[in-house]
């Protein structure tokens, strides 16, 4: 057996990975040498650090055309390095809003943290695979940190139910995958997905069973991590049972991390096959995903969970962009829909790349106001509410804008960024994300899309009714403040104002961040 | 074009967010301050936009001081603004309501101080904002924000139902303009080729319009004509009619045009009185102007064609408003429904294509910001006494508040079009243009123009009689009940808040030539360009493409150091040449 010859310079592309995986282990570490009351707080701040760390590497490496890195089995592009960026950008402000709500529950440890961390890096290499067997490790990597993370606080029966939920489906999703993956193996003879897409174009004459069962498999798989309906059962319970900074994290940067696996490997896989046949696949799921989940959030009282359906709600919205990817060409735009074609329109690799600029930045967009909503969330609830399950009531809402005029403009602005309301960067991504379908001729599918978000407004804002125009209920406790908290609520929201009215630098990042491997 | 005439409209639309930063910072509970403080924004907006108002040349070019910067490349996006002869004049509006609101609710709303001034500032920048746009996107932002402080004011400081009406005003203008956002994407798509795509008006409105004639051409000939057309009117062939619609009803559910008017009721009668005279006043003219400016002239043979079905339900809802006024005993509902009346003749007037309808309509939007938005004003003082939206509270009123009752007699006047107010101008050259029009010839039969025209002069009369009625039932006859005997006449606050517009209805009746003469070019222009979608007609060449200042370049990022002179300035290269 002949090792590979790698040298120093081999790994600086996997640097922000290092960087995490390098400060998990040293908080880790350092935990050995602590007494159970000693003072932790370096240790949030450490993981800030570290993820900052990591996004400014991430985004030194925005400009670097795309390369293949560790012998072919990831790749450094843009794309990934963006999708890093929106990795780091999630666990600091979960990070952030973790420090007060471990400390009140008298569970503040480094394992916490370095579980974060790890999951994390297990994201950002996600997004750079290139290569089956890598991917699914690197899918293992972030999940079984966050099962771990799911049922952290093991004391209660809902953290225990979601994380036992979380790791049975999440075990069998995997298993999903790894089964697609085998029986492409299998059609192709080769993992690498840079080398897949001719073995597959003759495959699928040869062996069609075998290839479309793959290709169906994978998807499911990542269908169940992206949480798409049919496959999204497991996301109410285990993200209302997750911690809920825990729960930020999930639903921002795993969310992101699947999403950009899957784009990767169809982007490549759609090379091999007919696009044709991943349009319509992906527009099913974005329907489906889309209507399901805003209409199953509208009955929701419980805000945790509501933010659980929306969230697949949002997946769905993703879920067009990805679909707009496998546009085969103007003229053919409509067939689908079984209308002429708008116009002899775009190139389609510039076609593409709007997609692709749509996904990353609504991926980013959806970052900062999920996590945001889950930070005000966690410091409404209250420990003791918890069993009885009414610690994320909308009733607990109720006239915060007269208690925190401050948290209730954040929160206000977090679900009018969510629902897509101007001028925030919801409705930017949003934009973003329809342009590139009704490019791609997915106008059905926009429609669609544009309704449910409609429907989607209707849960989002009452919230906003309940903060801005129903009184404080009699006996409401003082609401406790905490730096780290009010930090990351400012941060998101300036973000979340602040992206919607002003270009910034992040346009020119995303502009670049179109650039896929293998385009 | 001195730095200053370049940015007078940035100014004017963000000194109220700017004042409103300044709101912010001061302590909830210096309620003196924040009104004082938030009664010199709108002035000093006033008087900026009075400026805007006088320096706008009724014969200079369409779009005047306009000024452009980069935004958004990514998106095809730019920060674009420029007011033609209608925008300013209802920037006009917006700006001379504004200080009167404040004024208005110092002693209505009692709560939430702060809150409320933040939102009305807000409020007004959006509302401006709107107005001034040449950018079909930033017209989006600004159309759908504008929701955002509304719904506050009318959730927060509403009546019993506020809520209720809260929630159905922001999903009912939503769910229309989610559609309109939908045909504007694919417009940009459709206007030009890549590397040109914009969502600037004029990108648009000149990609379309070649397309636009080619398919009006051929919708004058014989039937299939219309099958060997390509490109770009073949789309329009097949699409414009969907995207026409996607954009009306967007504006309809805005204006509102009966059948998607039930969310004004609602939203009137719960809003404070500052709700109910800026959405009176200015949000509903977004409706119409939305089809003035966007609708009509992007999709002038789709408009043709839907014309007739158009302008029926601009006059079912004049009749439809008119009848439910006289079954209303709630007074603000009564206005509310008298709103959709008036609405429709404006709509009408668009719909009509002629220079009388235009004109009228143009006017009368302006009429009913001011007579409507006087209503509220004053039976808002009305309930601050007596805290009643009923007719039968009141009654004999005239005797206990004798000017109050002489104000609002005026402002009836000027509502129901007594001759020598601004009323009449405005309703009288709806009606004018209405039987002068082609509505008829559209619907397939020339009679028909009358039945339109008749309709229309019914609801005139229907909305005399529910006027008059409502003033007699509250104001004269004997006093009903004992509350009634002790109400204090206006006070010098509220007089003031008044004056203005009773002056403004007598100087818009009887000196309506400055105002007309500002809107006569837009008039004009957008008859020219609605007249492309009328086969046979004859065309004005040189009112028909819009002319804007180009894109600066990449370089100059913030501010174009060179100010563009307007008369040469080139027009945004059109793919069709």
């Amino acid at each position: 057996m002949n090792l590979p010859n790698l040298s120093l310079a081999d790994f600086l592309p996997l640097l922000p990975a290092i960087i995490m995986v390098v400060g998990a282990s040293i908080l880790l570490l350092s935990e050995v040498f602590l007494s159970t009351t000693a003072s932790r707080a370096y240790q949030a701040v450490l993981t800030v650090v570290t993820a900052v760390a990591a996004g400014a590497m991430a985004l030194t490496t925005m400009f670097e055309p795309p390369q293949e890195v560790m012998l072919g089995f990831g790749v450094l592009d843009p794309f990934s390095s963006f999708l890093t960026f929106v990795v780091c950008v999630g666990l600091t402000l979960a990070t952030l809003s973790s420090v007060s709500f471990l400390r009140k529950r008298g569970a503040e440890r480094g394992e916490f943290y370095a579980l974060m961390l790890f999951a994390s890096a297990g994201m950002s290499l996600l997004a750079m695979s290139n290569e089956l067997i890598t991917l699914f490790v690197n899918i293992e990597v972030l999940s079984l940190s966050t099962y771990a993370l799911t049922s952290y606080l093991r004391r209660g029966t809902r953290p225990s139910e979601a994380g036992f939920k979380y790791f049975i489906l999440g075990a069998f999703s995997s298993a999903l995958l790894l089964y697609g993956a085998a029986l492409l193996y299998g059609a192709t003879g080769t993992t690498h997905l840079t080398a897949m897409a001719g073995p597959l174009s003759t495959a699928i004459s040869s062996q069609p069973g075998l290839v479309y069962a793959g290709i169906i498999l994978v998807i499911a798989g990542f269908a169940f991590k992206v949480a798409a309906v049919p496959f999204h059962m497991w996301t109410p319970d285990v993200y209302e049972g997750a911690p809920t900074p825990v729960t930020a994290l999930m639903s921002a940067g795993v969310k992101a991390a699947a999403f950009a696996a899957m784009v990767r490997v169809f982007f490549m896989v759609g090379k091999g096959v007919d696009p044709q046949m991943l349009l319509g696949l992906f527009s099913v799921l974005a329907f489906l995903t889309m209507v399901a989940g805003n209409l199953l959030a509208i009955p929701q009282r419980n805000v945790k969970r509501m933010l659980a359906y929306s969230s697949i709600a949002h997946a769905g919205y993703l879920l067009v962009g990805v679909a707009a990817l496998f546009v085969t060409g103007p003229g053919e735009q409509f067939r689908l829909l079984g209308a002429s074609a708008l116009t002899g329109g775009t190139p389609l690799d510039l076609a593409r790349a709007e997609a692709l600029r749509g996904i990353l930045y609504y991926l980013l967009a959806y970052t900062f106001s999920a996590v945001g909503a889950f930070a005000i969330v966690s410091v409404l609830e209250r420990r003791e509410d918890e069993e009885k399950g009414t610690a994320w009531d909308l009733e607990r809402f109720s006239g915060l804008a007269q208690r925190k005029p401050g948290w209730a403009f954040a929160m206000a602005a977090f679900m009018l960024s969510l629902g897509g309301i101007p001028p925030t960067i919801g409705f930017m991504s949003k934009l973003l994300i329809f342009q590139a379908a009704v490019d791609a001729g997915l106008i059905g599918l926009t429609i669609v899309g544009v309704l449910s978000s409609a429907v989607g407004i209707y849960y989002y804002l009452r919230v906003v009714v309940y903060m801005f125009m129903r009184p404080v209920p009699e006996g409401a406790q003082a609401l406790e403040k905490s730096w780290s908290t009010e930090l990351a609520l400012v941060l998101s929201t300036a973000a979340v104002v602040i992206l919607g009215i002003i270009p910034g630098p992040i346009m020119g990042w995303l502009e670049q961040a179109s650039s896929i491997f293998g385009q | 074009m001195s730095f200053f005439d370049n940015h007078l409209l940035n100014l004017v639309v963000f000194l109220p967010l700017v004042f409103a930063a300044l709101v912010a910072l001061l302590p909830a509970g210096e309620h003196g301050q924040i009104r004082t403080i938030t009664f010199i924004a709108m002035v000093v907006d006033l008087v900026f936009g009075v400026w805007a108002y006088m320096t706008y040349v009724p014969g200079g070019p369409e779009f005047q001081l306009e000024y452009r910067a980069r935004w958004f490349d990514l998106f095809g996006t730019s920060y674009h603004v420029g007011v033609d002869g209608l925008a300013v004049s209802l920037l006009l509006l917006t700006v001379f309501l504004g200080p009167l609101v404040v004024l208005a609710s110092t002693t209505y709303i009692k709560f939430r101080i702060k809150e409320f001034h933040l939102a009305l500032l807000v409020l007004q920048t959006t509302m401006l904002g709107a107005l001034v746009s040449l950018d079909v996107l930033l017209f989006y932002i600004f159309f759908e924000a504008m929701l955002i402080p509304m719904y506050l004011l009318v959730g927060v400081w509403g009546a019993e139902d506020r809520q209720m009406a809260a929630v159905k005003f922001f999903l009912y203008t939503l769910a229309g303009s989610l559609l309109m956002l939908v045909a504007i994407i694919a417009v940009y798509f459709i206007s030009a080729p890549v590397g040109a795509r914009s969502f600037d008006y004029a990108s648009i409105y000149n990609g379309l319009l070649d397309a636009n004639r080619q398919l009006s051409a051929c919708t004058a000939g014989p039937a299939g004509a219309c099958d060997s057309l390509t490109g770009l009117a073949a789309t329009l062939y097949t699409w414009g009619p969907w995207l026409f619609a996607a954009f009306a009803i967007a504006f309809a559910v805005k204006v509102p045009m009966w059948p998607l008017h039930t969310w004004l009721p609602d939203a009137h009668v719960q809003a404070p009185v500052a709700g109910s005279m800026i959405l009176a006043g200015v949000t509903l003219k977004m409706g119409t102007f939305g089809f003035w400016r966007y609708a009509i002239p992007f999709f002038p043979v789709a408009t043709q064609q839907a014309r007739p079905f158009l302008a029926t339900l601009a006059v079912i809802g004049i009749v439809y408003g008119a009848l439910m006024c006289l079954a209303q005993r709630d007074i603000k509902k009564l206005i509310a429904y008298s709103s959709v009346s008036h609405l429709g003749y404006c709509m009408l007037g668009i719909l009509a294509i002629t220079a009388e309808g235009a004109t009228g309509s143009a006017y009368q939007m302006l009429n009913h910001g001011v007579s409507t938005g006087a209503l509220f004003l004053l039976f808002g003082y009305l309930y601050e006494r007596r805290h009643s939206r009923l007719m039968a509270d009141y009654g004999g009123i005239a005797k206990v508040m004798p000017v109050f009752t002489a104000a609002f007699v005026i402002i009836t006047f000027s509502s129901i079009a007594v001759p020598g107010t601004n009323g009449f101008i405005g309703e009288f050259l709806v009606l004018l243009g209405t039987f002068k029009s082609d509505l008829g010839e559209a619907a397939g039969n020339p009679h028909l123009t009358a039945v339109f025209g008749a309709f229309a002069t019914l609801g005139v009369i229907l909305g005399a009689a529910y006027m008059l009625w409502m003033v007699q039932k509250v104001f004269f006859g004997g006093i009903t009940h004992r509350e009634n005997q002790h109400l204090t006449d206006m006070n010098l606050r509220e007089g003031l808040t008044v004056l203005p517009f009773i002056v403004l209805v007598a100087v818009m009746g009887l000196q309506p030539q400055p105002f007309l003469d500002r809107l006569e070019p837009s008039t004009d222009r957008f008859l020219a360009r609605a007249r492309v979608g009328t086969p046979g007609a004859e065309l004005q060449e040189d009112r028909l493409r819009v002319e804007v200042m180009a894109l600066p370049s990449r370089q100059v990022v913030a501010a174009p150091s060179a100010p563009v002179p307007l008369a040469a300035a080139p027009a945004v290269p059109s793919p069709r040449q």
